[in-house]
């Protein structure tokens, strides 16, 4: 008896020191290059940083500055802008996507569909934006060509500060809506064909039983997908550095370009710092508040 | 009856029809891009834009190679990132997640609830420390030290752990009772089984890795340590000077690994791409 009772607290033992060495090299690379840089950023976003002179604490001066800011609040709101209308068109032109996949379709067809509309998404942003950079071109541009040929007047895609951040979130609609059309279109596919037969058989509308079935039942996707669109929207960076460098004027420029030009050309490392613990606490109450209402969320 | 079914058919051709197009419009600077590639540099500005080859002259090609840019230097760097990473997640992902979906040991459940957390900061909220830090340690400029950086992911080991947890491990505990070492276990019965969750995880990665801007924009600086996406900026050159059919040229053989990729796998492509966004 005793003699088992011992093999198994060896075991356990075996066990327990086995399981810290598995997870030993994943957790020594996650401390250094996620822990540990974080929490530097946070202390940095308190301070003054100067290697030379020497750092000082100053408080939350550097979130004030960001806060009161002209400029600084003008790229606050692009980011804010720029996150609402990207999202926005992403997942309502993927949900429409995945609405017209949802149906009777040869097969061959759908393949085709989902290669095509998928395509966009895995090529990196910083390669589609410089195609798109010659599209909206104003002279040379492939657009405002098409445009003049069609008898229509060409636009400043690019180089109007009404039209630039536009511009910009039409072409990551176009790049991202791929990735929520294939998350919809599994969700679709889990909404019960009982119910779905009942209603038809009712008699109510096509987008009767959308709004008053399919939403509802695939609701808990589409509130992840706003919030992950969300989380890579605040982040936005190579799109608007290939396009317009931030320009016209500062008509779109990012807290990702701010940052960058902050930290590393203006050497205003603890202010830069600043920028970034709020993007991260946005991104954090964003979660939150998903994670919230997903556990409170109840299915009709 | 007859009618509504009639009508049916034709808003379903209709859709089919919209989609086309749409469709069409999805992959046009696809083949804008690898067409510009084949026009002559004299000609690349000339309107109309081609969407089909107008020739197959390679001569482009080898001006990209022969350009003021490294070329192959930034493309091999690109190459030995997104490999260097693809391999370390594979290993540094699977030995944690089978300690987290099979072991037991004190702390587990928190351990890996703070492996989750590290989702949700954005590579800005740590590229400032990692960069004063590479400088100190001689890391900056160097694209290894890019590659460190992503040595091993919370997503790797989340969807590796989510798999696992779906596999029986009947198999293993029988191991077990035979004395087989944890290792040993790991190796010869759990591996072989992650097949699917592997070569998912592998094309995520490489594919990630290959299109990062933000983070080599940052750590790398001069020409010869480059990778391809902050390249391609630099051969466009300020207000897009470079020569259009050069930078496409160039461009058609930055994008052709991940292309080749995504038409070769495009299942596991697109199904894991999605996991990696059904995470939560």
């Amino acid at each position: 008896m005793q003699a088992i009772a011992r093999t198994r607290s060896d075991l356990e033992k075996a066990q327990t020191r086995a399981g810290y060495l598995f997870i030993l090299p994943s957790s020594i690379l996650y401390a250094v290059f996620v822990l540990a840089p974080v929490i530097v950023t946070f202390i940095l976003s308190f301070t003054y940083y100067d290697p030379m002179a020497g750092s000082h604490w100053v408080g939350l001066e550097n979130f004030q500055r960001f806060f009161t800011g002209d400029r600084s609040l003008q790229i606050f709101g692009n980011t804010l802008c720029f996150s609402l209308f990207a999202v926005t068109g992403n997942v309502v032109v993927g949900l429409l996507l995945a609405l017209a996949l949802n149906r009777a379709m040869p097969a061959f067809l759908l393949y085709l569909f989902r290669l095509a509309y998928f395509l966009p998404v895995i090529i990196a942003a910083a390669f589609v934006s410089i195609v798109w950079g010659y599209f909206y071109g104003d002279d040379l541009g492939v657009i405002n060509y098409y445009l003049v040929h069609l008898g229509l007047p060409s636009v400043h895609w690019l180089t109007s500060s009404q039209t630039a951040m536009m511009s910009i979130v039409i072409m990551d609609v176009w790049k991202n809506t791929g990735f929520f059309m294939i998350i919809f279109i599994a969700a679709l596919q889990g909404v019960p064909r009982n119910i779905m037969d009942a209603a038809i058989m009712d008699g109510s509308s096509y987008w009767r039983r959308f709004f008053r079935i399919v939403l509802p039942w695939i609701s808990p996707v589409v509130f992840f997908a706003i919030v992950y669109a969300s989380i890579g929207a605040l982040q936005v960076y190579e799109s608007i550095v290939i396009l317009t460098r931030g320009g016209p004027g500062d008509a779109t420029r990012s807290m990702s370009i701010y940052i960058v030009e902050e930290a590393f050309d203006n050497f205003e490392i603890g202010y830069a710092a600043s920028i970034s613990v709020i993007m991260t606490l946005v991104i954090l109450v964003i979660t939150t508040i998903q994670l919230f209402a997903s556990r409170r969320w109840v299915r009709h | 009856m007859m009618q509504t079914k009639n009508a049916q058919r034709w808003v379903d051709r209709i859709i089919i029809g919209i989609m086309a197009v749409l469709g069409v419009f999805m992959v046009l600077p696809f083949a804008w891009l690898f067409s510009m590639s084949f026009r002559a540099p004299g000609e690349a500005y000339k309107m109309p834009p081609s969407f089909l080859p107008p020739n197959l002259d390679f001569r482009n090609y080898s001006a990209v190679l022969h350009s003021s840019v490294p070329f192959l230097q930034i493309y091999w760097n690109s190459l030995m990132v997104a490999v260097v990473v693809t391999l370390g997640q594979l290993i540094t992902c699977t030995l944690a997640a089978f300690a987290f979906a099979r072991l037991k040991f004190p702390g587990r459940d928190s351990i890996f609830f703070v492996f989750l957390v590290g989702l949700m900061f954005p590579a800005q909220v740590t590229i400032i420390p990692i960069y004063l830090g590479f400088a100190k340690v001689g890391l900056l400029n160097h694209p290894i030290g890019l590659a460190l950086m992503y040595l091993t992911s919370s997503f790797g080991i989340f969807l590796v752990r989510q798999f696992m947890q779906s596999q029986p491990k009947a198999l293993e505990e029988a191991a077990l009772m035979d004395g087989a070492g944890y290792f040993k276990i790991f190796y010869r019965i759990s591996l072989p089984q992650l097949r699917p969750a592997l070569s998912a995880l592998g094309i995520i990665t490489f594919t990630q890795t290959w299109n990062y801007y933000f983070q080599a924009r940052v750590l790398l600086e001069p020409h010869e340590a480059m990778t391809l996406p902050i390249a391609m900026d630099l051969l466009r050159g300020y207000m897009a000077t470079g020569n259009l059919s050069v930078v496409m040229a160039a461009m058609s053989m930055a994008v052709l690994p991940v292309i080749l990729i995504f038409l070769l796998a495009q299942k596991l492509v697109i199904e894991g791409v999605t996991m990696s966004g059904i995470k939560s």
